[in-house]
């Protein structure tokens, strides 16, 4: 994707402008090469005439060059010389009559006659043909402004206009959430293109929308489905495990069938969790006092802390609140403590505690073996182990996206800090 | 007591009925919605042990039948749905307590007992084995009429033993138990051994002829010496 955008009439204008520009210059120069052809025509058409007149004097042996402006002898010519005539220049000339300068073309030939060489200038005045050339310039150059001008503003009222329907079906577009009941409006339009792509924006909504359907009973049909073979599975391990017989022989074996059974019943149970706050389906959103939430869980959970030989501290603003599902905070909580209970080293206390605007939770541990930007993901530090799912930073980190807060982690003086707060508006 | 098992999966429903006749009741079946609305009507139960997701309908229908008879039937809800809503409608409807797919079975147990005990179907509110009685009205517990101290967690253990006795429990059934919703917050169940351990020990104290085996890689096991 560019950095830079540019609107498409505005992109459009511009690229109308460089071809007009180019039309316009291409014009210019036809016009300057005709023109200066013609002028070059008409000048040597005139110094024709004079340097006929000129040796028409020499025929009739009337060679005074004091009387003929612009003659004079040349005492002595060479071969590179004579071969330099005709010369040509561009000159300006004051008039001394009018006291003005102007332009004049000179040309200089040379005349060999009864061994006597002379070379003799005429000029032209070429001033208005000059003038007549620079007005085109001038004409070619004001169109081409005011016509980029015209354009500009002529662009800027459409884009306006024109696209107002386009605008305001973009602004539609941009309201539409999966899963949530979305009829937009009808936008009136009589551009077909913009009529095609209204038909299309509604085409893909129904499409995205079945297709959000089948996944989502697909996913909460499989999260359900699977309960009862995992119980039957597990029901079936109890039945081994209460034998005696089987348990002498095959115990590590019905172990790992129940546990297995376990974890993929967790795992089911999780991923339905996590699309469901995903499909925005806990929006019981309620300002929530934190103090005896925290309270109550940390209170469920100390024992579990302290069997590990880890402190907790807790300092717990009373006036703390935040926008959440209740249920929503719970497993954000739940998860955050979980990590801290498993991953706690027992160099120091787990903290945790609220500000006016955040909660943190913090533990000692061992520096992450991945980096610490992917550790809101899934499956990310589980190692595969059946100990841990590997979702609940991905929980965590969801619930906080959907609702407008902020979670953020750093490991610092080998504390891991997790820290959540709500977005600044 | 007798209980009514509502569960369509023949598998499940066989197992659940297997283990609740071992366990002393007097088990009956229904496999759907209609058969169980048919049973309820003709029959009476202390217990009903419900699935929701029937092939015919919701258990919730069920519930709302029993409600609507007045009857004085406990009810378990056993959902595959780990979802808070299921839940909540179950126990507003008027069941009287829920159990997650897959559970342990000794978990179903001490949950079918509970509720005989709050609806004190089984007359008595006092659990003996061996000499160790539990007043669950008072939550005294007593080795030879003697009372001994034990902490809350410590009670609730030794109850989910007795309920379970001679039966092998797994540390996470234990856990479960235990701690609830708060059970999966540790990765490993071995610090439950502490409270085996005080448990065993004050036991010991007070010469109880009951004790608590390991059973190496998988749980404990409650029985008589």
């Amino acid at each position: 994707m560019y950095k830079r955008s540019i609107k498409l009439l505005t992109k459009t204008t511009l690229i109308y402008l460089v071809f007009i520009l180019i039309a316009f210059f291409a014009t210019a120069a036809f016009i300057i090469e005709r023109t200066n052809t013609f002028i070059d025509e008409d000048t040597e058409d005139f110094f024709l005439r004079r340097e006929r007149r000129v040796l028409h004097y020499f025929q009739e042996g009337e060679i005074d060059v004091d009387k003929i402006r612009g003659l004079k002898r040349i005492e002595s010519i060479n071969d590179t010389m004579s071969n330099s005539y005709p010369k040509y220049r561009d000159t300006i000339i004051h008039i001394s009559q009018m006291d003005v300068p102007m332009l004049f073309r000179e040309k200089t030939i040379l005349i060999n006659f009864s061994n006597e060489a002379f070379e003799y200038s005429m000029y032209k005045n070429i001033d208005e043909e000059d003038k007549f050339l620079q007005g085109i310039m001038r004409t070619i150059t004001n169109t081409f402004i005011v016509l980029a001008l015209v354009l500009t503003i002529f662009s800027l009222l459409l884009s306006g206009v024109l696209f107002r329907p386009y605008n305001r079906m973009l602004s539609l577009m941009a309201r539409y959430k999966v899963g949530k009941s979305f009829n937009p409006e009808l936008v009136k339009t009589s551009t077909s293109e913009f009529q095609r792509m209204q038909q299309l924006f509604g085409t893909m909504i129904d499409r995205i929308e079945d297709d959000y359907r089948k996944l989502k009973e697909y996913t909460e049909n499989m999260a359900h489905e699977m309960q009862t073979p995992l119980a039957i599975i597990h029901s079936k391990a109890e039945l081994l495990i209460a034998d005696e017989g089987v348990m002498k022989n095959y115990s590590t074996i019905v172990k790992a069938i129940y546990d297995e059974a376990t974890h993929l019943s967790n795992l089911g149970n999780t991923l339905n969790l996590l699309t469901k706050i995903e499909n925005g389906e806990y929006s019981n959103v309620e300002k929530l006092k934190t103090f005896d939430i925290i309270t109550n869980h940390i209170e469920a959970v100390l024992e579990m802390f302290s069997l590990k030989g880890l402190q907790l501290e807790v300092n717990l603003d009373p006036n703390h609140s935040i926008n959440l599902d209740p249920l929503l905070f719970d497993v954000m909580l739940k998860n955050l403590l979980k990590n801290a209970l498993r991953y706690a080293t027992t160099d120091g206390p787990v903290k945790v505690f609220t500000t006016g605007e955040s909660i943190v939770i913090s533990n000692f541990g061992n520096p992450l073996p991945f980096e610490p930007s992917k550790i809101f993901n899934r499956f990310v530090g589980s190692n595969g182990t059946k100990a841990s799912l590997g979702l609940g930073l991905a929980l965590v980190k969801k619930i906080c996206d959907l609702n407008q807060l902020s979670v953020h982690y750093n490991f610092n003086e080998r504390q891991h800090i997790f820290s959540i707060s709500e977005c600044q508006a | 007591m007798k209980l009514l098992v509502v569960e369509d999966n023949l598998e499940l429903s066989s197992d659940l009925v297997s283990f609740l006749r071992e366990n002393g009741f007097v088990v009956e079946t229904a496999f759907t919605l209609m058969d169980a609305q048919l049973k309820i009507y003709d029959y009476t139960y202390d217990i009903i042990i419900l699935d929701l997701g029937l092939p015919d309908g919701s258990g919730l229908d069920l519930l709302r039948d029993i409600k609507k008879q007045k009857l004085q039937t406990g009810v378990l809800i056993v959902t595959a749905r780990n979802a808070v809503e299921d839940k909540v409608t179950g126990l507003e409807l008027g069941a009287d307590d829920y159990i997650t797919k897959p559970f342990h079975k000794a978990e179903l147990n001490a949950r079918v007992r509970s509720i005989l005990r709050r609806k004190n179907f089984e007359g008595s509110n006092t659990i003996q084995h061996g000499n160790i009685s539990v007043d669950t009205l008072s939550l005294e517990v007593s080795v030879d009429e003697k009372c001994i101290d034990l902490t809350r967690k410590e009670y609730d253990l030794l109850l989910y033993f007795l309920y379970n006795k001679n039966r092998v429990l797994t540390k996470e059934s234990i856990v479960e138990h235990l701690w609830g919703d708060h059970a999966d917050q540790s990765d490993s169940f071995d610090f439950i051994y502490n409270h085996i351990k005080n448990l065993r020990k004050k036991l010991q104290v007070a010469h109880s002829n009951c004790q608590i085996q390991s059973v190496y890689g998988m749980g404990y096991k409650f029985s008589k010496k």
